[in-house]
């Protein structure tokens, strides 16, 4: 299963080089209103989705930098952000 | 035996109602489908299936069986669904050809094998059969196996599992739908649902691709897609992580292995199926997706990892590979639940690379919790909320040791 990544700092590389750092959750949550449902969501709840998601990696076999990415998860290609202009798809 | 075929089951038409709709025609579908008729007379029943039964791990798996996890909570369902298969098999009267070879979990190092020690007492607490064994009883089980102290990882010892072994997976699929449909389920093949719909937190109907269907009671029952099911029908996170698991087999050869045997070192298990080929698989490729892609990068794996464990297989060709999908929580247990957290949805998901084993024994009890609607006490731990109480169950699998969550 072939999956690259680009890398802000190293550009596209293989993808074994990474690790995956799991679903971007956005926020964490606040302390304050801390509830055990709160924190269980944010720590485990995925969405699973079958299709295009927001997600974290480190280049862990290089220079270890952590960024998020967009990934289509039934072709397991990386894609541009759906939220901006297609025009920017990235190499 | 040619020529004169009969079908194994009837394909029906979509009605506008059912008793219970069970989403996904695998194994933990078809054995929920089967028991509910059987045990509890509820023959309305439809299982919806988007592409053909058995399609996904049911039919991808390497068919290995076993009861040989570390929990209190798991092992009790395990050793049952391990009990269970020759009475399946007369159940169903159907060969599902089960070959109790037994299990070898071989350890390379000394905290490997304190971690078997801890199994095998769990094991056999609960009347499982489970053993150490030191490196020369390992070469005595499998006389392929280098215990010379020059590969990477030496043998330090292994945990023997005599009453596990392998069940034909396809078998179980057929002899499950056979069964169900001959007590009047019907199994809609081809038919993708598009749609739950929800009033006043209850299921009351199921949208199809060849229509609606009301129904009380709904069973997620997708295996790799339970999640993105529950998601994109729903609305409801699961914690799932959807991984690819690989699994290959060699060209056929004399019988040479007769027993199943993994390390977690080599990230390597194998077994040699009745058609002598090498059956064999290791861990996941660690991120989400939903393609079932295989890749070079994991033969080369493979092959390295079993050729060191067993030298002679040197220069054995890889005949064929494919992959399936395994719906990993972060405790490496599933989840079954039931009107939670809507009235009538019932869940059996969360099974990852081991949703086989007990498949047959898990429909049993999802059947009674579907036609009761009490949680029987087997599966009571097994809650989705046991992660919001902190719960997590403490199993970690006997070959692979790593999700996208550690």
């Amino acid at each position: 299963m072939s999956l690259t990544i680009t890398c802000p700092i190293c550009g596209k590389r293989n993808g074994y080089e990474f690790r995956y750092g799991g679903e971007d959750k956005e926020k964490r949550p606040e302390e304050d209103m801390f509830t055990s449902r709160a924190w269980c969501s944010y720590v485990h709840m995925n969405k699973s989705v079958a299709g295009t998601q927001k997600e974290w990696w480190c280049h862990k076999d290089g220079c270890g930098a952590w960024f998020a990415i967009y990934r289509d998860t039934t072709t397991n290609l990386e894609v541009s952000d759906p939220n901006e202009d297609g025009s920017k798809a990235k190499a | 035996m040619f020529g004169k075929f009969k079908r194994l089951w009837a394909k029906q038409p979509l009605k506008k109602s059912y008793d219970a709709v069970i989403i996904g025609g695998g194994l933990h579908g078809l054995a929920t489908a089967f028991f509910l008729a059987r045990n509890y007379a509820m023959t309305d029943v439809a299982v919806i299936e988007k592409r053909y039964i058995g399609y996904g791990g049911a039919g991808r798996n390497t068919a290995i069986v076993r009861a040989n996890q570390r929990t209190q909570e798991n092992l009790p369902l395990y050793k049952e669904g391990l009990d269970f298969w020759p009475i399946l098999t007369k159940e169903l009267d159907f060969n599902l050809m089960f070959y109790n070879c037994g299990n070898l979990n071989l350890a390379h190092s000394e905290a490997a094998l304190k971690a078997l020690r801890l199994q095998v007492t769990s094991a056999q607490f609960h009347g499982i059969n489970s053993q150490l064994v030191d490196p020369k009883e390992c070469k005595a089980l499998i006389p392929a196996l280098d215990i010379s102290d020059r590969p990477t990882y030496p043998i330090f010892g292994g945990m023997y599992h005599p009453p596990g072994g392998i069940v034909r997976h396809d078998a179980v699929v057929w002899g499950l739908a056979k069964g169900a449909a001959k007590l009047g389920v019907h199994i809609h093949q081809q038919t993708e649902v598009t749609g739950i719909e929800v009033e006043n937190q209850k299921i009351v109907s199921v949208d199809t691709s060849n229509g609606k269907i009301s129904t009380p009671r709904v069973l997620n029952a997708a295996g790799g897609y339970s999640a993105a099911v529950s998601y994109h029908m729903l609305g409801i996170r699961l914690p799932i992580s959807v991984l690819t698991i690989q699994a290959m087999v060699t060209h056929p050869l004399k019988p040479l292995l007769n027993h199943v045997v993994s390390s977690g070192a080599y990230h390597v298990y194998a077994n040699q199926t009745l058609k002598g080929e090498i059956a064999t698989g290791s861990h996941m490729d660690p991120w989400p997706n939903y393609t079932t892609q295989t890749s070079a990068y994991y033969i080369k794996h493979q092959a390295e990892a079993l050729t060191k464990l067993m030298p002679c297989l040197k220069g054995v060709k890889f005949m064929r590979s494919w992959a399936g999908l395994a719906d990993m929580t972060p405790d490496m247990a599933p989840i079954m639940d039931g009107n939670y957290p809507l009235e009538g949805y019932y869940m059996d998901c969360g099974w990852g690379y081991f949703g086989f084993k007990s498949s047959a024994v898990t429909g049993k009890y999802m059947a009674q919790f579907m036609a009761t609607g009490e949680c029987p006490d087997i599966l009571k731990p097994f809650e989705l909320r046991r992660f919001e109480h902190h719960r997590l169950m403490g199993e970690t699998p006997a070959v692979v040791e790593y999700s996208p969550n550690n």
